[in-house]
């Protein structure tokens, strides 16, 4: 028991290291909850849009505007400025466009005025450039043809007025699913950070120089406290895990209250798990207490980048992707991503989660046996 | 005395490394990191082929403006928008359902239905072509009518449609819109994670300034006390350790430039030596923060690295280095924050840098690391000067 009291008296210690990471999961979890459209039929895509106009919004400048706003979030502003080009740059805004001063006359006189734009060239300014292609050679086609300003809109009207039909065939609230799976991959991190820091910070303590002689000359045996600091190590594991639990509910409801949900967790526990392993292991590599903030660092940070915690597995260069293999964080978030996309979850299905959980205890298995094998040959040098 | 002090702090700094760690590998360890998870970002982002289906039937068949178009935005090139395979619609399905391709246009008599797994970008790109399409088609229609009863109404009407048709065909297909681009050709966002980079190495070296003035206070360090009981010039003493430590915090940001440049690509726009200018003065102002937090907060060693490294993290999560929009958000909605933040000036120093032709955004940035630095000059000697102890 006395083993087991210290082992909680030293994780109090680092309590507000433990609040950070929870802060971090919490503050990332709050920002990915914003509410978009959660329909189950097609939705299009909108790219940001800032107008600035300069000419009076009647007639086809207003035409312009109303069309762009029917297929696009459009903000309207008064003049170009910097903070213009800060929005653009930061992609709060895809596309920009520049409406100059007697637009509307200039049409209707067969001038061609030019419409001046700023992008930042992603697949939603692609988008925003192509509706304004549309609408710019649409209104082109009828103005050279005699037409009343009135005959002109009504004939644009009419040619652009076709939605063709869309038909959706995931049954998935793919946006609620996003948000979760963002949630349990940006954890990976969080997760592995708190317990290979905790954990090693808390047995490079027992493992000084002073309190292992203590422990040896001791009449409980090594075994014995070996497996009491297994047990609260578990023990801490299992509260991390319960912490993570909470705030999964506490920022998605009984949402989570599903099969999907359960398979969530886990695959978290089963993560959880290897980070244990890994931590033991790690404790057992590097003893000076200063050295282990910079492994953490190493150690999460870089399997967060490389497997897809901070960036969308999509996104990532594939030859990442096949380094990423190596790392228990690849295996883990794999699993989540499958839960985003499963259609049905019946056992028959669940292969590919079950193959990587299989292979987050394969490295739970590994690392262990890898601890026990220095362990061995720590021994063997003490003689 | 004064080289005395540059040669000792020099060694005691090249001695820890833990410290060295933090100031050379961590931030070039950091960029590595960078560079593999977002090199393919933007690159994803832009418009790229979609991979589609079309269900093969009479009714496709027979349509023939819906096959021309579908078959011409799929010859490889410039203009190339969807990769088609051609399949039955049981096929089309499992390829969806496999993710082989975005969606799948079925034809039903004249009328087009598309079939996505689900809402998104490429069903959007779908729908606008066929709509497009349409457009067209009744653009075309329409003018090809309207000059029909105008040739009627002007009494030259022939009766032959085609020249028509094809004209007017024409006129439309060959318009083009009048378009002026004037985006600028620096729109890397992901560059704003590099400066971040760059900035928080600046605000890391402020542990080294803080390491090495441990060794000048009495309350820290035994050479601390031997050095204040000592006859020597304490401000002597004190810019000798600070010239050691800027000159390693300076090696670690330089070989963090040549790494950012020559290995990770990063691209500090043309203007290399206003870059290093407010690199340097970011240096010292890291280094100033370190003096005024080792002269400041009464403890050990630990609780001052811990408050240098939660300030320089805090500033550079600001700064946009967890998310490069949090800048922007911070910048329109709480800008004081980053006004008084030196991760948040060198990143907007570097970035405006990248962006903007004018100088003057990068000035104001410069000028307030300079009073930060200031500032921090006059609060760490107000701390440091006239230290009396009865007993340590």
């Amino acid at each position: 028991m006395t083993v087991f009291k210290t082992f909680w008296q030293i994780i109090k210690r680092y309590k507000m290291m433990i609040l950070l990471y929870t802060f971090l999961l919490l503050l990332f979890g709050g920002l990915n909850m914003k509410t978009n459209d959660t329909s189950l039929n097609f939705v299009d895509s909108k790219p940001d849009i800032m107008m600035i106009h300069e000419d009076e919004a009647i007639g086809i400048t207003k035409s312009l505007i109303d069309y762009m706003s029917l297929h696009a979030n459009v903000s309207i502003v008064s003049e170009m400025s910097e903070e213009i080009d800060d929005a653009l740059f930061y992609r709060q805004f895809n596309y920009v466009i520049f409406i100059p001063k007697n637009y509307r006359s200039d049409v209707l006189n067969g001038l061609k005025p030019s419409i001046t734009v700023k992008s930042t060239g992603d697949y939603q300014a692609s988008l925003a450039s192509m509706l304004l292609d549309r609408f710019l050679k649409t209104q082109e086609a009828f103005v050279d043809s005699k037409l009343s300003e009135q005959e002109i809109l009504k004939a644009i009207d009419d040619a652009l007025q076709d939605r063709t039909e869309v038909v959706v065939t995931s049954k998935l609230d793919m946006n609620e699913l996003s948000q979760v799976t963002q949630y349990f991959n940006f954890a990976s991190y969080t997760l592995m950070a708190t317990i290979i820091f905790i954990i090693c910070l808390v047995l490079s303590s027992f493992h000084e120089e002073k309190v292992k002689n203590r422990i040896l000359v001791s009449k409980m045996s090594y075994r014995v406290h070996n497996r009491l600091i297994l047990m609260a190590s578990f023990g801490y594991m299992l509260f991390v895990f319960l912490l993570f639990l909470l705030f999964g509910f506490l920022l998605f409801g009984f949402s989570l209250l599903t099969w999907r949900g359960f398979f969530y967790f886990c695959n978290a526990f089963f993560f959880l798990f290897v980070s244990l392993t890994l931590a033991i292991l790690i404790s057992n590599l590097v003893q000076k207490k200063e050295a282990v903030s910079g492994i953490v660092n190493v150690i999460a940070l870089g399997s967060a980048f490389l497997c897809g915690a901070f960036v969308p597995v999509e996104w990532l260069p594939s030859s990442v992707l096949k380094i990423a293999h190596v790392l228990p964080t690849y295996w883990y978030i794999q699993g989540n991503e499958f839960l985003k996309t499963a259609e049905k979850l019946q056992i028959s299905e669940l292969g590919p989660l079950a193959q990587n959980m299989f292979f987050l205890v394969l490295f739970g298995i590994g690392f262990l046996g890898l601890n026990l094998l220095l362990l061995r040959m720590k021994q063997k040098r003490n003689g | 005395m004064f080289w005395h002090n540059v040669k000792y702090s020099w060694k005691v700094l090249f001695h820890n490394r833990v410290l060295l760690f933090w100031t050379f590998l961590f931030p070039i360890l950091l960029g590595t990191f960078f560079k593999m998870a977002f090199s393919d970002i933007e690159k994803k982002e832009s418009l790229d082929i979609i991979s589609v289906a079309v269900v093969r039937s009479s009714d496709y068949e027979n349509n023939v403006v819906m096959k021309e178009a579908l078959t011409q935005l799929s010859i490889e090139g410039e203009n190339q928008l969807f990769d088609i395979i051609y399949s039955s619609e049981e096929e089309a399905t499992q390829q969806l359902q496999d993710g082989d391709i975005e969606g799948y246009f079925k034809f039903v008599d004249d009328q087009v239905q598309i079939v996505v797994n689900q809402s998104g970008i490429d069903g959007t790109i779908m729908r606008f072509v066929i709509d497009e399409i349409n457009g067209r088609k009744k653009i075309i229609e329409s003018l090809v009518e309207q000059q029909i009863q105008d040739r009627i109404h002007e009494g030259n009407w022939d009766g032959i449609m085609e020249p028509i048709i094809e004209e007017v065909k024409n006129n439309v297909l060959q318009s083009k819109a009048n378009i002026k681009d004037a985006s600028s050709s620096n729109m890397s966002y992901t560059m704003i994670e590099y400066y971040t980079l760059i900035a928080m190495a600046c605000l890391y070296s402020s542990m080294i300034a803080m390491f090495i003035t441990n060794y000048k206070l009495a309350n820290m360090k035994a050479v601390g006390k031997r050095i204040v009981v000592s006859p020597s010039h304490k401000i002597s003493g004190l810019f000798g350790s600070f010239v050691a430590s800027y000159l390693v915090g300076a090696i670690g940001l330089f070989l963090l430039f040549l790494y950012t440049i020559f290995v990770l690509k990063v691209d500090y726009g043309n203007r290399l030596w206003p870059v290093i200018l407010i690199a340097c003065i970011g240096l010292i102002a890291g280094q100033m923060l370190g003096l005024s937090v080792a002269a400041l907060i009464k403890s050990n060693e630990n609780t001052k690295t811990g408050v240098l490294v939660a300030l320089s993290m805090f500033g550079s999560f600001l700064s946009g280095m967890m998310g490069i929009t949090m800048k922007y958000v911070i910048d329109t909605n709480l800008p004081i924050l980053n006004l008084v933040n030196p991760v948040a000036m060198i990143t907007d120093g570097l970035y405006s840098l990248y962006y903007y032709e004018s100088f003057s955004r990068y000035s104001f940035d410069l000028l307030s690391l300079i009073l930060f630095s200031l500032l921090m000059i006059i609060v760490s000697f107000r701390g440091l000067r006239r230290q009396q102890y009865d007993s340590i």
